[in-house]
C-alpha cells in the first residue's frame, strides 16, 4: 500500500557540496516525526525538496500514491504539503484574519464556510484577540502560531515545520507542542518538525529522525535517541544531560 | 498572553467611506453639464478618459504591486484602434468596432507580453524597463508606418456615432453627447475595477504585493494572476485610449511617449495607488492642473507640476487617497 508520505534515496548536492545523501523516509497520516541534527546536517534542504523549494539531485518523493519529484511548489501546495519557513514568512502588512482568510482561498468558499474555518483556525492558534491587529505588530511567537494557522485555513495534510518554537517563550513553547498533539490526532495531520529545543520535543513524545553530514544517522523514539552513544557524539557533544 | 497586546488596527482606507465619496463624486460629474457648459464639458470627458487610465495602472500598481511604464502604448494603441476602425467604413457599427479592437487588442498584447514575463520570472524594475521599451516600440512604429498611421502628423478620428439599433443613432459630435457616453463608462470601469479588487482574486493580488513567495508556497500559481491582472489593465488602458481617440478627434505618436507613460504613474502615485478612487482623481486632477498651469505659465509648469509630485511623495506615501485614509481612520480611532 502506497504511504501517506514516502521518500526513497533522496539526494541533493549543491556544486561539490551533499546536503542530504541516500534519504529514505516514510511518514503515515496523522504522524508527527521530529527532525534533529546539528548544524549543515541538511535538515532544512530535506524539507526543502518536500516542498518543492529545492529540487533534488536524485530520489523520489511520493505523496498520497503521486509522485511528486518534479512537481511545482504551488502544486505541491495544492495537493495538501503546507510549510512553515524558519523566518516566519506572513503578510505583515495584512490584519492576521486577512492572512488567514487570503490562505483559505480556493479551499473554502466565500461565506459562511470560510467564516467558521477562520474562526476555529484563530481559535486554535490562539489568536482571536489579535484578528483585526497587522501582522507585523504579534511577537516572533504568534508569527510562528499564524503561519501555522494560514497552513491550517489552506487544507495543508502534511505540515513542515521548520524551528516552529524559535523565539517562544517556555509557556508558548509548552502550548505549541499541545497544539501540534491536536493537530495530529483530532485532525488526522501529519507533521514534520525540524527541532533543536531539546525539552519540547520530550514534550512532543513523537519519533525522532537523527540527521548527520546529509544522511540518517538514526530513527527511534525520543529515549533510545537520547542514550544513542553515536547521537551523544555527533549532536550533543557528549555534553548534553537529561 | 506574552508579551504583546491589542494594538489599533493599521490605518488604512475605510472601503464604506470610498464608496460613499464614489457616489458623491459621480453624482457631482453626472449633474455638472446640466449647470456648465462651454470648455468645462468639452475638455472634462478627456479627464475622466486619463482618469480611467490611472484606474488600469492603479489596480496593477497598488494592488498586484506591478509597476507598468507601458500604459501610455496600450493607450496609444486603442486610439490608432479607433481611428483605423472609423476610417474602415464599416458604417454605423464604426465606432463600436473600434472600442471593440481596443479591448482585444490591449488584452491580447498584454497576455502576450505579461505571459512571457511573469512565467520567465521577469520582476520588479526588469518589468518596468520592458514595458518602458514596449513604449518605445509603440511609437516607433506609429512614427515608421505612417501610410496607416499618418507618421509624425498623426491621423485625424471622426467622432463614432452611437448607434442604438432600432431607436436610430446619436451622434457624439456634440460635447455634452460624448460627456455621456464617457462618464458611464468610467463609472462602469471603476466599478468594474472595484469588484475585481475585492475579490478573492483581487486578495490574492494582494497577497502577490504583499509577499509573493508566501502566495506561492499557499499553491497559487502567481505568474498566473499577474498575467491576468496585466491583461485586464492593458485592456482596460487601451479602451481608454479608443475613446480617448474619438474624445479627441486625433492621436499622433506622443501619445505613446514614455513621457506620457511617466505622467500616469505620477497621478497614480499623487491619488493615491492603494484606492481606485484616488486613481481615477488623480489622473483627472493632476490632468487638469497640468493644463491650468500651462495656460498660467507656459515655461515653468512642469516645474511647479514636479514640485507638487515631490512634496505629495515626501508628505504621504500613499498618496493624497492614502493620506485622507489615515485622517478618517484616525477620527475613529478617537471614537473608540
Amino acid at each position: 500500500m502506497a504511504e501517506f508520505l514516502g521518500i526513497t534515496k533522496l539526494t541533493k548536492h549543491f556544486r561539490g557540496l551533499v546536503a542530504n545523501e541516500d534519504v529514505d523516509f516514510t511518514l503515515g497520516s496523522g504522524e508527527v516525526r521530529c527532525i534533529i541534527g546539528p548544524n549543515g546536517a541538511g535538515k532544512t534542504t530535506f524539507i526543502s525538496m518536500i516542498s518543492g523549494h529545492v529540487a533534488p539531485t536524485s530520489g523520489r518523493i511520493a505523496f498520497k500514491g503521486r509522485d511528486i519529484t518534479g512537481m511545482s511548489v504551488p502544486g505541491r501546495a495544492r495537493l495538501g504539503i503546507g510549510r512553515k519557513f524558519q523566518t516566519p514568512s506572513v503578510f505583515d502588512n495584512l490584519t492576521v484574519a486577512e492572512n488567514i482568510e487570503l490562505a483559505s482561498i480556493g479551499k473554502h468558499a466565500e461565506g459562511a464556510d470560510r467564516r467558521a474555518r477562520m474562526g476555529e483556525v484563530l481559535q486554535l492558534t490562539r489568536l482571536e484577540a489579535f484578528a483585526s491587529n497587522p501582522a507585523l505588530t504579534l511577537s516572533h511567537g504568534q508569527r510562528q502560531w499564524l503561519e501555522i494557522g494560514m497552513l491550517l485555513a489552506n487544507r495543508a495534510e502534511l505540515l513542515l515545520l521548520d524551528e516552529p518554537t524559535a523565539g517562544m517563550s517556555a509557556e508558548e513553547t509548552h502550548a505549541t507542542a499541545a497544539l501540534i498533539k491536536t493537530l495530529a490526532a483530532e485532525f488526522g495531520i501529519a507533521i514534520v518538525i525540524i527541532e533543536h529545543d531539546i525539552n519540547f520535543i520530550r514534550d512532543l513524545g513523537a519519533p525522532v529522525t537523527v540527521l548527520h553530514l546529509g544522511r540518517v544517522l538514526m530513527e527511534g523514539d525520543f529515549a533510545a535517541i537520547s542514550e544513542n552513544e553515536d547521537v551523544r557524539n555527533v549532536y550533543l557533544g557528549g555534553e548534553w544531560e537529561c | 498572553m506574552s508579551n504583546t497586546r491589542p494594538v489599533a488596527p493599521a490605518p488604512r482606507i475605510d472601503l464604506r467611506s470610498e464608496s460613499a465619496a464614489a457616489i458623491v463624486v459621480f453624482a457631482a460629474l453626472a449633474l455638472l453639464p446640466l449647470m456648465m457648459g462651454g470648455y468645462v464639458i468639452y475638455v472634462l470627458p478627456q479627464y475622466l478618459i486619463y482618469g480611467v487610465l490611472a484606474m488600469s495602472l492603479g489596480m496593477l500598481w497598488g494592488y498586484a504591486g506591478i509597476l507598468s511604464f507601458g500604459q501610455a502604448a496600450f493607450f496609444a494603441l486603442g486610439a490608432y484602434a479607433m481611428g483605423l476602425a472609423m476610417k474602415a467604413g464599416f458604417g454605423a457599427s464604426d465606432g463600436y468596432l473600434g472600442l471593440l479592437a481596443a479591448i482585444v487588442i490591449g488584452a491580447g498584447l498584454a497576455f502576450l507580453v505579461g505571459y512571457f514575463l511573469f512565467s520567465a520570472g521577469v520582476r520588479d524594475i526588469y518589468f518596468v524597463l520592458i514595458t518602458l521599451a514596449l513604449s518605445i516600440m509603440v511609437q516607433q512604429i506609429a512614427i515608421s508606418q505612417s501610410s496607416l498611421t499618418g507618421g509624425f502628423n498623426g491621423m485625424y478620428i471622426p467622432r463614432m456615432d452611437l448607434a442604438l439599433g432600432p431607436f436610430g443613432s446619436v451622434s457624439l459630435a456634440h460635447d455634452r453627447a460624448i460627456y455621456y457616453l464617457v462618464l458611464p463608462v468610467t463609472i462602469a470601469i471603476y466599478a468594474g475595477l472595484r469588484r475585481l479588487t475585492r475579490s478573492d482574486f483581487g486578495k490574492v493580488l494582494v497577497g502577490i504585493r504583499e509577499n509573493e513567495g508566501r502566495t506561492l508556497s499557499l499553491g497559487f500559481e502567481t505568474s498566473w494572476y499577474k498575467t491576468i491582472a496585466f491583461t485586464i489593465s492593458g485592456a482596460v488602458a487601451c479602451l481608454a485610449g479608443a475613446l480617448y481617440g474619438a474624445h479627441a478627434e486625433f492621436v499622433s505618436p506622443s501619445l505613446a511617449s514614455v513621457a506620457f507613460s511617466t505622467e500616469v504613474v505620477i497621478w497614480v502615485a499623487i491619488g493615491g495607488r492603494q484606492s481606485l478612487l484616488g486613481a481615477l482623481l488623480g489622473g483627472l486632477g493632476v490632468a487638469a492642473l497640468s493644463n491650468y498651469l500651462d495656460g498660467l505659465s507656459p515655461v515653468f509648469w512642469q516645474l511647479i507640476l514636479g514640485g507638487i509630485f515631490v512634496a505629495v511623495i515626501i508628505a504621504f506615501k500613499g498618496g493624497i487617497a492614502g493620506a485622507l485614509g489615515r485622517l478618517v481612520a484616525r477620527k475613529d480611532g478617537t471614537h473608540g
